[in-house]
């Protein structure tokens, strides 16, 4: 069902008992996200005329919401997610078997305890862990994200970068964190932020966070435990929405899909590229530059975030971008949904369109940025075909079932690809199209310094 | 013509499936340590036979993230599997001339009263004899102990449910047709239901078919039969997954297998005797029952293993009379809506576009193959145009002339 404003966001671990739901005065809606311990596994959109629920009805509820996520972690086959492919252009999952379902006694305490867990003490010695923070004037969001990233284990160095500091606010905020590094990066830019924090860190893994976040406290041995295979490059988490309050807020998670990618893991790997490279590869599907970490070893292979995209530059998609070109040379990405971030979506509705029109612009900027790299020309057919079929299909359901938040959006996404379309032909005219890999310590912010 | 059917029990090693010569298909009726968890009909070439190891997938593609969620559920709530107490019960039967059918009813039911009421359940089994034209169900009935008989006059299915809820002494009381059997754990499941919904106003079960032994079986269970699902649903006041609520009664259930708190259903003035009126109008009552429970602000539960096979109509002359029911039934239960419930009149006309489109596109499929029958589909749309076109005064003017003639 789809969620109204004001939504409440109520975590229920199934671990610790089942609650009744009482009724949510002053709400229209409600979001329960169901935990086995610090396990998401599963999320219910009620609307709060179908409250109170007693527990037998959340219990219910509950274990048929919670099935793939467990079934995914429990066995090899069955219950896999399926990659965003187009027509199922990948071999499918088979049923699961019918020996192992009858076999799984407690399915959720078997899971609490899964191999992974177990691996994490006999195994190799952990690897050091950085933690990248790139801010720019939000230093009320930033100490909320620091409080949490002091909460959490598994942290060797955390750094913030200051991007284009305005006023000695952020300084301020890091300097009431002890073990938390002070970085000023004056060149505006994500990129260039991001590509300062890793040239100023030295971890093995490098896990990126955004200020506008609070992370849980278990986030980084999560994403750690996710690199478990060495051909694993990048890993991306589940970010949830930390509050739901208003239209623009909801209209973020639900019509633009949040950032989200569900309760189940994805292996994203040259088989997927291959299956969707003639339609421009779905690398934003991956989840978010608000949770996700490489090895380092990444940047030496394919180089730095590219500094004509992500905020402040084109608008977004350095992050996909990156993971672009991780796939492309075969490497393997994965999505892990136990590594958790709670997102707070931009709460007013002119600020989401500013970012919906900058999202769409950065998102048609690396589409040509990809195909100037590798001409693969998916880039191109998704820029001039499907995205405008896409927004026409829009107005075409606006048209079936009546205008809604998503078609609100429309405009500023046509005004951002038309953005879009021109920044990406300003640089071709600069000649900026062309570009090489950039490698650690050729940037332009560690020349200049 | 004819499809085999199996109860099998998932957890035990798979039997091999040895289709019969002149079958054309197998239907399984799942179950997870007693539990139904789930039903399939697959269409196979006589005389096949497939192997366990063949079968096993089969069964996990259909019910695979069921059974896993069986599991869930139990490591959720461990208490789930003790069989919980219930308030006391009638299960009223109402029949017409059909000693047969009742009987088989009565001795599955039977079987699971005795264990209920030895159990300190007070279970009482009530058979309400509608306008019989001899006295073979009497007879019956009188044969048979812990049975209580009771004769209804006035013709018309929902003049015999009022009498039961009359004439009830239970709590709750359960209606079946004559035409079901009860699963062996009908009873496990309504107290399932109550023990885990005691505000519930009403509950509904699963129905499955009896046998699959007619060309016309076949058809009305692959158009989806009586059965709305595997999983339980509390509806109450809203219901967001469905735009057409509550209108779009026939989700909840059918009267086949239904059960109300008894001061609740006599509250809302017991079933309407217009709908439900036998051989003019035989349908909508049980919608529009559980559509006043609904709007009435209780909680309406469908239960999955308060299970009944129902013996679907063998003759596909009888099938078409079944569906022209069910577009008549439903209609006149709206044209009713209309009148009397000004609130959801932009429902019902939501629920008519809807009906429309629907039975123009099961028009289309029929016109391909593997579709349903055109017959069936016409049969549907014409009672449905019989029901908006006044049926329901109709029907009120003669209940009213049957009230007078058995006053």
């Amino acid at each position: 069902m789809r969620l109204e404003a004001p939504c409440r966001i109520r975590h229920v671990d199934l671990a610790e008992g089942i609650p009744d739901l009482p009724a949510e005065p002053g709400a229209k809606s409600l979001l329960v996200i169901f935990w086995w311990g610090r396990v998401p596994l599963g999320s219910d959109h009620l609307s709060t005329a179908e409250l109170p629920l007693p527990r037998s009805a959340v219990l219910h509820r509950a274990a048929r919401l919670v099935t793939a996520a467990v079934g995914d972690r429990l066995f090899d086959y069955g219950f896999k997610a399926c990659l965003p492919v187009h027509r199922r252009r990948m071999p499918e999952d088979r049923p699961p078997d019918l020996a192992a379902l009858n076999g799984a006694v407690r399915p959720l305490a078997t899971i609490a305890r899964g191999p992974d867990v177990d691996r994490e003490d006999t195994a190799a010695p952990r690897p050091s862990v950085s933690l990248i923070i790139c801010t720019r004037d939000r230093p009320d969001a930033l100490k909320r994200c620091l409080m949490s990233v002091a909460q959490a284990d598994g942290l060797d160095q955390v750094v913030v970068v200051d991007n284009n500091p305005g006023n000695r606010a952020t300084r301020r905020v890091v300097d009431g964190f002890p073990g938390v590094a002070y970085l000023a990066e004056p060149r505006p830019g994500l990129s260039v932020a991001r590509n300062a924090g890793l040239a100023a860190t030295r971890g093995e893994i490098v896990l990126f966070t955004d200020d506008d976040v609070v992370i849980e406290p278990d986030w980084p041995l999560a994403m750690v435990r996710a690199f478990i295979a060495p051909e694993i490059m990048a890993v991306a988490g589940l970010v949830l929405p930390a509050e739901l309050e208003s239209a623009a807020q909801i209209a973020f998670e639900q019509e633009l899909g949040g950032f989200g990618q569900g309760f189940r893991a994805m292996e994203f790997d040259a088989e997927f590229f291959s299956a969707m490279k003639s339609r421009g590869v779905p690398v934003w599907r991956l989840g978010s530059g608000a949770n996700m970490g490489f090895r380092r070893t990444v940047f030496d292979r394919v180089g730095l975030f590219d500094e004509r995209l992500g905020a402040g530059a084109s608008g977004c998609s350095e992050d996909s971008e990156l993971w672009y070109r991780l796939l492309a040379i075969g490497a393997r990405c994965r999505y892990e949904p136990s590594a958790v971030v709670h997102h707070y979506h931009r709460a007013d509705w002119a600020t989401l369109t500013h970012q919906v029109r900058a999202y769409t612009k950065g998102h048609v900027v690396a589409l040509f940025v990809q195909y100037w790299r590798w001409r693969h020309a998916g880039n191109l057919r998704r820029v001039f075909t499907s995205l405008p079929y896409y927004y026409l299909w829009l107005v075409k359901e606006g048209c079936r079932r009546g205008f809604g938040l998503r078609q609100r959006l429309l405009p500023s996404e046509l005004v951002g690809w038309c953005a879009g379309l021109w920044a990406a032909l300003a640089l071709w005219r600069r000649g900026a199209h062309v570009g090489e890999f950039v490698a650690v310590g050729q940037t332009g912010s560690e020349t200049d310094a | 013509m004819t499809y085999v059917m199996h109860d099998l029990e998932v957890t035990a090693p798979l039997p091999t499936l040895a289709i019969p010569p002149t079958a054309r298909g197998y239907a399984l009726v799942l179950r997870r340590r007693g539990r139904v968890v789930g039903f399939m009909m697959e269409p196979a070439t006589g005389g096949t036979v497939i192997e366990p190891a063949a079968l096993a997938p089969i069964i996990t593609a259909e019910v695979g993230a069921k059974l896993l969620q069986e599991s869930i559920a139990e490591e959720l709530d461990p208490s789930s599997s003790q069989p919980a107490a219930m308030p006391s019960l009638t299960i009223a039967i109402c029949t017409k001339d059909r000693p047969a059918r009742l009987q088989r009813c009565l001795s599955w039911l039977l079987r699971q009263v005795e264990p209920g009421r030895e159990q300190g359940q007070t279970i009482e089994v009530l058979v309400v004899d509608n306008a019989p034209s001899d006295d073979q169900t009497r007879k019956l009935v009188e044969g048979l102990a812990g049975v209580r008989y009771v004769l209804e006059r006035r013709p018309g299915l929902d003049f015999a449910r009022n009498r039961a809820l009359a004439e009830a002494r239970g709590e709750w009381i359960a209606f079946l047709d004559d035409d079901v059997v009860v699963d062996r754990g009908w009873l496990a499941g309504l107290r399932e239901a109550w023990a885990e919904n005691p505000d519930a106003g009403a509950f509904t079960g699963l129905v499955l078919p009896y046998e699959l032994a007619t060309p016309s079986q076949i058809i009305f269970e692959q158009r989806g039969g009586f059965r709305r699902g595997f999983d339980k649903v509390r509806y109450g006041a809203c219901f967001p997954a469905n735009s057409l609520y509550p209108c779009a009664s026939g989700i909840f259930g059918a009267g086949c297998n239904m059960a109300f708190r008894r001061d609740l259903m006599i509250a809302l003035g017991g079933f309407d005797e217009a709908l439900d009126t036998g051989a003019p109008l035989p349908g909508g009552g049980d919608l529009d029952a559980f559509f006043r429970v609904v709007r009435a602000g209780h909680v309406l539960v469908y239960e999955p293993q308060l299970l009944v096979y129902h013996e679907h109509r063998r003759e596909l002359t009888a099938l078409r009379r079944q569906y022209w029911s069910w577009g008549l039934g439903c209609m006149a239960f709206l044209a009713k809506c209309y009148r009397v419930d000004p609130p959801v009149r932009p429902i019902i006309f939501r629920f008519m576009a809807w009906w429309i489109k629907y039975q123009v596109k099961e028009g289309l499929r029929s016109l391909r193959r593997g579709g349903p029958p055109l017959s069936m589909v016409l049969a549907e749309i014409w009672g449905g145009i019989a029901g908006v076109a006044g049926e329901y005064s109709r029907s009120e003017r003669r209940i009213e002339r049957i009230r007078r003639a058995f006053p």
